[in-house]
């Protein structure tokens, strides 16, 4: 308990430092002073408090949104699933929200960023509620091998379909290629305002059904002998899954790592107790795609690199390196 | 139950799984028949076999059959038994229904090399592209090995791992390159994303007849041993199996026959995955089935290559497309029986 409260403060003190370092470092470094005034005392007429409210600020929030929502679904995957290797994008939520956007693409009606968004979004889920109307009916044994089954099935068949398009459509794969590698620039805060109290009410929810999914976790019969309807329990937090995971793909684009990586690694510091889980892979997925998009910023100048691909390359390193040190935890 | 024995190769098996190896046996057969002598030139079936096998029998069949359609459909047969073996093994290994060689990071691996040369080289040639491919998986293949690499040998959790985090590595510096380069290259470099048959020759037969040649024996040799550590590793212990030697052997043998496939084809996708998946279906076992898992591989791809080449000419995809069309339904049907109470 003490060393779990201890990790929590910890990932939530990485996770504020990581936030000034997101308002202060980026192709025009700005001392933490300014970034202070910026948020307590705005004056509009300064260049460098505007750069860290309209340009910092909006790109600070869309990461913390997205790497919370995603440690949290990933989280919450991996318990459904008991695999530790389980993903948000088992459910096709990466695949769904690819296509949505590679076709908007291409018939023109998603070239903007406010698009792009909602559609992201509705692609997304319906990806999810795809595989989980075919993987998930009732609460029979071996539900969650069937889910994953099925996500990977449907994920293969969505992004061949993508792939077909981009193949004979060059246009559409300039845009998509900027859109896949995930990215936290060139929106505007209000393009996702929207989704701001889906990922916190989805994230409280995750917290108080957390228990319950534990005790699915722990086996069926032990589950029922305890009381929880499995089968309520498992569509809750599908629903709760789809809608984190579509929300940071809708606001950041597909983004591989975090999901799969943070709650890996949270597992190893705060043992396999859920609600501890949820709280530390919030934290940490949203420190660490803060930190990845401020690498990203500073690492090609006069360029930027887009957050999907620091996230990938950066935990990768890491995961592969914790791979090797770590004890495995199974679930 | 029986058991077909040759010295120490002991193969044992049940009377439906032998009969399901003899089916897709069949299967494979027919289609490779129909692969060889159907097509925009028809060539009888006797004519195609003997330019198949180097007869000649005249100038169209001599040049259709036996430089283009033949190692094209060998190579997709040697592929696909390539991958559903590669595939087998490691879901047993690792106890995992969904591990599979196309998320341990070599097909990322291959294609950061394919790449990385269009992206260098503009005007690269399909050979120099083709070996960096090859680069890219073998080295992909030596790191995550080298990562997973403990005193006592392989863990195979460990294992996928160290290639899904290398694997998420290759992949964004893919998508990285691919925002750097003209858009037409970055076309072109899609397809190298997409495992191809298109174009194959007899030289990439022979890769693969040899890759295929020196690993599945191998794999074959360790076959009891899968299928017993898969009882539990003191269990496996107790019958006197090497756990450690065997596992770690088996993961090589896995790794590599799926950097060979992708030298070869380039990331065909799914074949993998699916193919030792259907032959649990079909065959009922309840672990692993190696040689029904590699027909089922070879009998996929190869439908798969025949769909493909059979498409009208707007909807010419590379096979690796077609493979997730022909193999993604399929399995979603089954996992959608499954789910309303048929066999799992």
């Amino acid at each position: 308990m003490r060393t779990r409260a201890l990790v929590t403060l910890a990932a939530a003190a990485v996770l504020l430092v990581a936030v000034a370092l997101s308002l202060a470092i980026g192709s025009r470094s700005i001392d933490l002073g300014t970034v202070w005034e910026a948020i307590v005392r705005y004056d509009p007429t300064d260049p460098l408090q505007q750069i860290v409210r309209e340009l910092r600020a909006s790109r600070t929030v869309i990461g913390l949104l997205a790497g919370a929502a995603l440690g949290v679904a990933g989280a919450l995957m991996q318990a459904l699933t008991r695999n530790p290797f389980a993903d948000p994008g088992l459910l096709g939520i990466n695949a769904g929200a690819s296509l949505a956007v590679v076709l908007g693409l291409s018939t023109g009606l998603a070239t903007g960023f406010a698009a792009q968004v909602p559609l992201a979004f509705i692609g997304a889920g319906l990806a999810a509620v795809i595989v989980y109307a075919i993987g998930a009916r009732g609460a029979a044994a071996g539900a969650p091998v069937r889910l994953a089954l099925a996500g990977v099935a449907l994920t293969a068949l969505i992004s061949s379909v993508t792939y077909a398009v981009l193949m004979v459509d060059d246009a559409t794969l300039d845009q998509f290629r900027l859109w896949v590698a995930g990215s936290l620039t060139g929106r505007q805060a209000d393009d996702v305002a929207a989704l701001v109290p889906v990922v916190l009410v989805a994230i409280a929810a995750a917290l108080v059904a957390s228990r319950q999914l534990e005790a699915v976790a722990l086996g069926e019969d032990t589950a029922r002998s305890l009381g929880v309807r499995i089968g309520g329990v498992r569509t809750v937090v599908i629903v709760l899954v789809t809608l984190l995971a579509a929300a940071a793909t809708a606001a950041a684009g597909p983004i591989v790592f975090v999901g799969l990586a943070v709650p890996h690694l949270a597992r190893a510091l705060v043992g396999a107790s859920l609600p501890w889980l949820v709280i530390v892979s919030a934290l940490g997925g949203a420190a660490l795609m803060l930190v990845c998009d401020v690498v990203g910023r500073v690492i090609a100048p006069p360029g930027e690199i887009g957050v999907g691909i620091t996230t990938a390359f950066i935990g990768g390193i890491i995961f592969a390196l914790m791979a090797r040190r770590m004890k495995v935890v199974e679930l | 139950m029986r058991i077909l024995r040759l010295g120490p190769l002991g193969i044992t098996t049940h009377r439906r799984t032998f009969a399901v190896g003899l089916a897709l046996l069949a299967l494979l057969a027919a289609l490779l028949l129909f692969a060889l002598s159907a097509g925009k030139a028809d060539i009888g079936v006797l004519d195609s076999l003997r330019a198949a096998v180097g007869i000649p029998v005249g100038a169209p069949a001599d040049f259709i059959v036996g430089q283009v359609r033949a190692p094209r459909a060998l190579t997709a047969v040697l592929v696909g038994a390539m991958l559903g073996l590669s595939g087998a093994i490691l879901q047993s290994l690792t106890r995992n229904p969904l591990a599979s060689p196309d998320f341990i990071g070599i097909s990322m691996g291959a294609g950061t090399g394919a790449v990385l040369t269009i992206w260098l080289v503009t005007a690269s040639s399909l050979w120099v592209t083709a070996a960096a491919a090859a680069a890219g998986a073998l080295a992909t293949a030596a790191l995550i090995l080298a990562l997973s690499w403990r005193r006592r040998g392989i863990v195979p959790l460990r294992l996928i791992l160290a290639g899904i985090a290398v694997g998420f590595v290759a992949q964004a510096t893919t998508q990285y390159l691919l925002t750097r380069m003209d858009v037409h290259d970055a076309g072109n470099a899609l397809a190298w994303l997409v495992g191809t048959t298109t174009g194959r020759t007899w030289t990439h037969v022979t890769v693969a007849a040899i890759v295929m040649a020196v690993l599945a024996p191998i794999v074959l040799w360790n076959a009891r041993a899968l299928r017993t550590m898969e009882m539990g590793e003191d269990t496996a212990r107790g019958l006197g199996i090497a756990v450690g030697p065997a596992r770690a052997t088996l993961a090589v043998c896995s790794v590599l026959l799926a950097a060979g496939a992708v030298a070869v084809t380039g990331p065909v996708g799914f074949i993998a995955l699916v193919a030792p998946a259907l032959a649990l279906r079909v065959t009922r076992n309840a672990g692993a089935t190696l040689i029904p898992s590699a027909l089922m591989g070879a009998t996929l791809l190869l439908a798969a290559d025949q769909l493909a080449q059979q498409m009208p000419a707007t909807l010419q995809f590379p096979v690796g497309i077609f493979t997730a069309v022909v193999g993604a339904p399929y399995l979603l049907w089954l996992v959608w029986r499954a789910s309303r109470g048929g066999p799992a």
